[in-house]
């Protein structure tokens, strides 16, 4: 199973919704993946590589490098279906090599 | 307008009349169901609203059940009257949300949007539903004072319309900030910013009078990482809790309780928050495909919630700093009765210093100590009015008789919760001198917003010109 870490301001509105909307997208494409939502100030490197994907809204600084994949899942957020697809896309196709 | 209003309350009395919780199920499924969403969908929105609000409502008891005592010991051995909890944002959103008004205050505010858009006096299609609330808890402050639907009204629409021009006009900056390309049209109308030109003026005078004090800006993100988990916000419930045990005097075992209960709490109003925003998401659709299907061939920037500019580490390292210089200036300041707890991580201040200061962060800090005594009074001052709504909508404190009071240390918007009030009371006297104080302070709310604005315009220009000269 496939772990992705969303990350927002609260760990409460926006994270959450990346993580619904993955969670929901994913599952009809045929993933089994689980989604965690955090409060972007709470992570660490230690918790940043128990998980396969991180999917911010936006690029995001850290004081340590990302060794993970990194999908921008801002657009989910606008709304509307068009805008979102490309990230599900990216996400599908990284989601395809990690699988291998 | 009159004859609305009396033919509204006929119709909602009833339903008010069954408490926050049904009636807020009964009211959210049916819009959202108006706005086409699958009826699923609507009552699954409907019953987890009137969860989240009963389950606020249980954490407020445990929180203030255990500290309101406490805080009471902590006055008296301290002589310290800091005797209101800060519960956070989560409660107050709740409890806003909880109101009906605030599903008018929303319906008026997405006209508002979509006529600007029309006539081309913004660009942003605001889908942020559920921040709404931060412009009907000021719409129903000044209905505490006045319970004058229409003067409330009038003011949500005047800081909409300009919470929309704000959106606009901050759109390069969260290109810089960020590393936007053009084509992204993120961008966000929320309160917190109509701090900007407040900040801004501060920041003018430290470009004056302190610019060598940015040659000490720091790493950021190496800051937020050394802080690590002890700037969590259980571990800072935990902190509170034994502060106010150990100097109320308690007993050892008390300390522990209040320690454990303040980190049990401040999770779990997180938690609850996550149903409550689930509870609003068809509703946020149906609007958004409404809204949007009504803007073909329009093209728009997107207003979504403030957290995209929590990508920016300056932001955290400010509110970490931040966080126990408050605490230092609730102690000593007069006319503050908050003790930080819920809302010590101000987030509703430091996404719009990083705004205006660009991320320097030695300029976010001082400007932001400066802020901080605002966000205390104007907390103080609507803690009666937070409380007794709290009530209204079901979710009062135990100790509520005994005068236990809740707000939100942090709350954004605190200037304009004093133009609330202001505006509030000269509905209510209807005398010479009030009106004069609420035209007065909208007043000059909008000059200073004027001139921010003309600054924002100047800092865009400057943003063309590098851009032109890059390519």
């Amino acid at each position: 199973m496939i772990k992705i870490l969303a990350a927002c301001g609260a760990g409460i509105n926006s994270s959450h919704q990346i993580k619904t909307a993955i969670e929901e997208e994913m599952k009809k494409r045929g993933y089994t993946i689980k989604v965690d939502a955090v409060v972007i100030k709470d992570i660490t490197e230690e918790m940043m590589n128990q998980y396969d994907i991180f999917t911010p809204i936006s690029k995001t600084k850290f004081g340590f490098d990302i060794k993970i994949p990194v999908v921008e899942a801002g657009p989910i957020l606008y709304r509307i279906p068009a805008m979102a697809a490309p990230v599900f896309n990216e996400l599908e196709s990284v989601i395809k090599k990690i699988d291998k | 307008m009159e004859g609305i209003i009396n033919f509204a309350n006929k119709i909602f009395q009833p339903l008010i009349d069954l408490g926050a919780a049904p009636m807020m199920f009964i009211l959210l499924s049916l819009i959202a169901i108006l706005m086409k969403v699958k009826v699923s969908k609507a009552l699954e929105g409907g019953l987890k609203l009137a969860i989240a609000l009963t389950g606020i409502g249980a954490v407020i008891n445990i929180l203030t059940g255990n500290f309101a005592p406490a805080l009471q010991d902590f006055v008296k051995s301290t002589g310290i009257e800091l005797t209101i909890t800060d519960v956070g944002w989560a409660p107050l959103a709740t409890i806003t949300w909880g109101s009906a008004y605030t599903l008018f205050f929303l319906f008026i505010l997405v006209i508002v949007n979509l006529i600007m858009l029309v006539i081309n006096k913004t660009n942003t299609l605001d889908v942020d539903i559920f921040n709404f609330w931060h412009l009907s808890i000021i719409g129903l402050l000044v209905m505490y004072y006045s319970d004058n639907l229409f003067i409330a009204t009038i003011l949500v629409i005047v800081l909409g319309v300009m919470k929309f021009i704000n959106a606009d006009i901050m759109k390069p900056t969260f290109n810089d900030l960020l590393n936007m390309p053009d084509t992204n049209p993120t961008t966000t109308t929320h309160l917190n910013f109509m701090l900007n030109p407040l900040i801004m003026f501060f920041d003018k005078l430290f470009e004056k009078f302190l610019p060598f004090l940015d040659k000490y800006d720091f790493d950021a993100a190496w800051l937020n990482e050394k802080i690590g988990f002890w700037g969590s916000k259980f571990a800072i419930g935990i902190y509170l809790g034994a502060f106010v045990g150990l100097l109320g005097q308690q007993p050892a075992t008390t300390i522990f309780t209040l320690a454990f209960i303040g980190g049990v709490s401040l999770e779990l109003f997180s938690i609850v928050g996550t149903w409550f925003i689930s509870a609003m998401e068809p509703i946020s659709q149906g609007i958004t495909d409404f809204m949007s299907n009504r803007l073909q061939g329009r093209k728009f920037n997107i207003g979504i919630d403030w957290p995209f500019v929590a990508a920016r580490a300056e932001m955290w390292a400010a509110a970490n700093i931040l966080a126990p210089i408050m605490l230092g200036i609730a102690l000593i300041l007069p006319g503050n009765g908050i003790l930080p707890l819920g809302g010590i991580i101000a987030i509703g201040l430091t996404p719009a210093l990083l705004v205006v200061c660009r991320g320097k962060i030695i300029r976010m800090i001082l400007i932001g100590t400066i802020m901080i005594p605002i966000f205390l009074w104007s907390g103080t001052v609507i803690a009666p009015f937070v409380t007794e709504t709290a009530a209204s909508v079901g979710a009062a404190p135990a100790g509520l008789e005994e005068g236990a009071l809740i707000t939100h240390s942090t709350l954004e918007g605190p200037v304009e919760k004093f133009i609330a009030i202001l505006v509030g009371k000269a509905g209510a006297d209807f005398n010479f001198n009030s009106i004069l104080a609420a035209f007065g302070a909208l007043g000059a709310y909008i000059l200073l917003f004027i001139w921010y604005i003309k600054q924002m315009k100047k800092r865009n220009k400057e943003y063309e010109v590098n851009k032109q000269e890059a390519a």
